[in-house]
């Protein structure tokens, strides 16, 4: 299956950026994750890939051959959107055998590629179902089938889960990753969901703005993000503004106010304006000990697996943290509480040109 | 004050039966969020209390009062909507003053009032916009200030959140607890997404093919689901097949399908009846002794990574382990797993099987 890649890409629609030197890079039989806000441009990458959507700039390459002007039903990528887009009046297996190649297939190999394919998506007992009688699930194994019984080798997914319940989402998670991965193809999943980005991607590529801010594994993405954007949008983080004052085994950092927090080192001098940013999830709280500064517990929520803590702290705003429910009952609201965070778990950006707030829009 | 009362609900479409005799009561002040899969009728009872829709039998009771007959404009309720529903030839502020507007409020009430709820949303630097100039999760807090603006005490909220993106869901619900219990409102909130309802809620009722399931707090469903469909739908679980092979006061020992055991707490059921053991990820953990299972594979979720196993009774286990301690597994391996004995819950094995009683759609 092609290596893909996208050097350079340009497209403007009228003022707006939706691809804006876009360079990306997917391996053959890669599970690329392309995560984004809405507006970010990812719906254009697909399209640029699939050959839908005509770059103004750029090169597309498909191994080591170039794309831009091959026609898109010449590229063998398929495009699985959001509402899968099957015929309503076909049954399964007739929507399976749609697609423009089979066609001219005899009648033995049609049905040699059918049963294979619904063999694969698990479809056996309904091929004469109608969609309409299929659940959520096998309405996208449907199109899955249709799209990989047409030879495709490229699969491009347009937040392929949406339309989903939140919970069927999460148990389809891996089942359509195994299938991707299992026919060896190369796959680009478009989705706004940082935690679907995390479970199914190979690598993820953030986008923001028609360009990409970073391409990394789950873990490099969620440990060391590139920006505060980043580093808010996979996983949500609270944020610390000040100065670099001291710089040994871990960065210090003082804001206007004299509290200081610990950081781990990074490409900054003593005396620079800064943004430390540590996960909710690393923000740790207790009642006793040692903490960079206190807060007032404003609210606990129980979410299951964790609780969800808000805190005000004076002269530095709204903090929060995740800590294990276990905990529930022990933190109450207006209780004083000292917040801290090993200094590994925090990274140090740059003071962001536009300001904080601006740089952390999700939308 | 409104506190809502459904007694015996029923409502059919042709054959379909949406809502099956449905009792329920949602307290003065109380967040209530009616969680299920889609198909499973809670849109439905959302809009029968909101009277969009008319029962086929059964009343509503919307502070004390029979609420037969009467409209949704005179149940005093604010709605707000899935697919945001705002006038876009208006700015935000004369969307929000529409309520007021139409009670034949004066001008000076209307502008205070917009004040107050935009300022409530976050929106006041906002209010001279038009809807499509401002992005999704701001025309759901616009949506809400208007629903507000009525001045109802009941507000209802049908899967407000469901057409945006996550991240900025995450954010909002949060907001949308803050914002109702500030007003001390009286909120019924319908979703498909059992995280949200957790965030929410007071009480999240669980809904399934028309009836309700069970009802109880995020933490009582979380942690003593009286029901299997609720253990798995209400956060995510394993589920371990077995027959009680001895009972005891706090210390029950279940036999799994190659003959390995587990001990529970609590179990109330008697020997040799067959089993269903539900517990969750993060009460399993790599022990000397335990289940022999065999690692499958990782998934890394930021502060932990979740470990998928297949146990010796071909059970399939996960199971959550600190982000730092990852490298001490791989795949392949074989561990003992031990379940932390207060958090399994033991439920009757179904009739229909495990995969039937669980089924999400």
């Amino acid at each position: 299956m092609p290596r893909i890649r996208l050097e350079g890409i340009v497209k403007n629609f009228g003022d707006i950026k939706a691809a804006n030197d876009l360079n990306l890079d997917i391996q053959d039989g890669e599970y690329l994750c392309l995560l984004g806000p809405t507006g970010a441009g990812k719906t254009t990458a697909l399209r640029l890939i699939s050959g839908l959507t005509k770059p103004d700039k750029g090169r597309i390459f498909f191994g080591d051959k170039p794309m831009n002007e091959v026609e898109p039903e010449d590229r063998k990528a398929v495009m699985l959107s959001q509402t899968y887009a099957l015929f309503p009046q076909l049954t399964v297996a007739e929507n399976i055998l749609f697609g423009p190649d089979i066609k001219d297939l005899s009648e033995h190999d049609k049905e040699k590629t059918l049963n294979e394919m619904l063999e694969m998506v698990r479809l056996r007992k309904r091929p004469d179902a109608y969609p309409r009688e299929l659940s959520g699930g096998m309405q996208q194994r449907t199109a899955l089938a249709r799209a990989l019984a047409s030879g495709a080798e490229v699969l491009l997914l347009d937040e392929p889960l949406r339309a989903l319940d939140a919970r069927l989402r999460i148990s389809l998670r891996h089942e359509l990753r195994d299938l991707a991965k299992s026919l060896g193809l190369t796959t680009l999943h478009v989705t706004h969901d940082q935690e679907e980005a995390l479970v199914m991607a190979d690598r993820i590529a953030v986008i923001r703005q028609g360009s990409i801010i970073q391409v990394g594994t789950p873990a490099e993405v969620f440990d060391n993000p590139a920006s505060p954007f980043v580093a808010n949008f996979v996983g949500q983080s609270n944020f610390f503004v000040g100065d670099v004052i001291q710089k040994r085994e871990a960065t210090e950092v003082q804001d206007d106010s004299g509290h200081s927090v610990l950081a781990r080192p990074g490409g900054c001098k003593i005396g620079d304006r800064v943004v430390v940013a540590v996960k909710v999830g690393n923000t740790e709280i207790s009642k006793e000990g040692e903490g960079f500064f206190e807060g007032t517990v404003e609210r606990v929520l129980f979410e299951g697996r964790n609780l969800h803590v808000d805190l005000n702290v004076p002269n530095i705003g709204r903090y929060s943290s995740k800590i294990p429910s276990w905990r529930l009952g022990k933190l109450m609201p207006g209780d004083v509480v000292k917040i801290k965070w090993s200094a590994d778990k925090a990274r140090v950006f740059p003071m962001p040109e536009k300001g904080l707030v601006e740089e952390l829009k999700v939308e | 004050m409104p506190q809502v009362e459904l007694r015996n609900i029923t409502m059919r479409f042709g054959k379909v039966v949406a809502a099956d005799e449905v009792d329920l009561i949602i307290a003065d002040g109380e967040y209530v969020t009616i969680l299920g899969p889609s198909g499973c009728g809670k849109t439905t009872l959302i809009r029968i209390i909101a009277g969009i829709l008319e029962p086929t039998q059964g009343e509503v009771l919307i502070g004390g009062k029979n609420m037969k007959g009467v409209p949704i404009e005179e149940r005093d309720l604010g709605y707000v909507f899935q697919n945001i529903a705002l006038f876009p030839h208006f700015t935000v502020q004369r969307n929000v003053t529409y309520g007021p507007m139409v009670k034949d409020r004066g001008k000076d009430e209307q502008r205070q009032t917009a004040q107050k709820y935009l300022e409530l949303v976050k929106l006041l630097d906002k209010m001279q916009m038009f809807p499509s100039e401002l992005c999704g999760g701001e025309q759901q807090k616009a949506s809400l200030a208007r629903a507000l603006a009525t001045d109802a005490k009941l507000l209802l909220l049908d899967e407000p959140l469901s057409a945006l993106d996550a991240r900025v869901r995450v954010d909002l619900r949060y907001e949308l607890r803050r914002i109702v219990k500030r007003l001390g409102l009286t909120a019924v909130h319908v979703t498909h997404d059992q995280e949200e309802a957790m965030s929410v809620s007071d009480r999240i009722v669980v809904m399934r093919a028309g009836g309700i399931v069970e009802s109880g707090t995020p933490q009582q469903l979380y942690t003593r689901p009286k029901d299997i469909f609720t253990s798995n739908f209400v956060g995510e679980t394993n589920l371990l097949e077995g027959w009680v092979k001895e009972r005891a006061e706090g210390r029950s020992v279940i036999e799994l399908r190659d003959e390995s055991t587990i001990v529970v707490e609590q179990c109330d059921f008697d020997e040799g009846d067959a089993v269903v053991v539900s517990v969750r990820p993060e009460f399993v953990f790599p022990f000397t002794d335990g289940l022999l299972s065999k690692i499958e594979y990782f998934t890394y979720m930021g502060t932990y990574w979740r470990v998928t196993a297949e146990a010796q009774s071909e059970d399939m286990v996960e199971f959550d382990v600190p982000a730092a301690e990852g490298k001490l597994y791989h795949p392949g391996q074989e561990i003992y797993l031990m379940i932390n004995r207060k958090a399994a819950v033991v439920f009757p094995r179904p009739k229909e099987g495990i995969a039937e009683a669980v089924k999400l759609e």
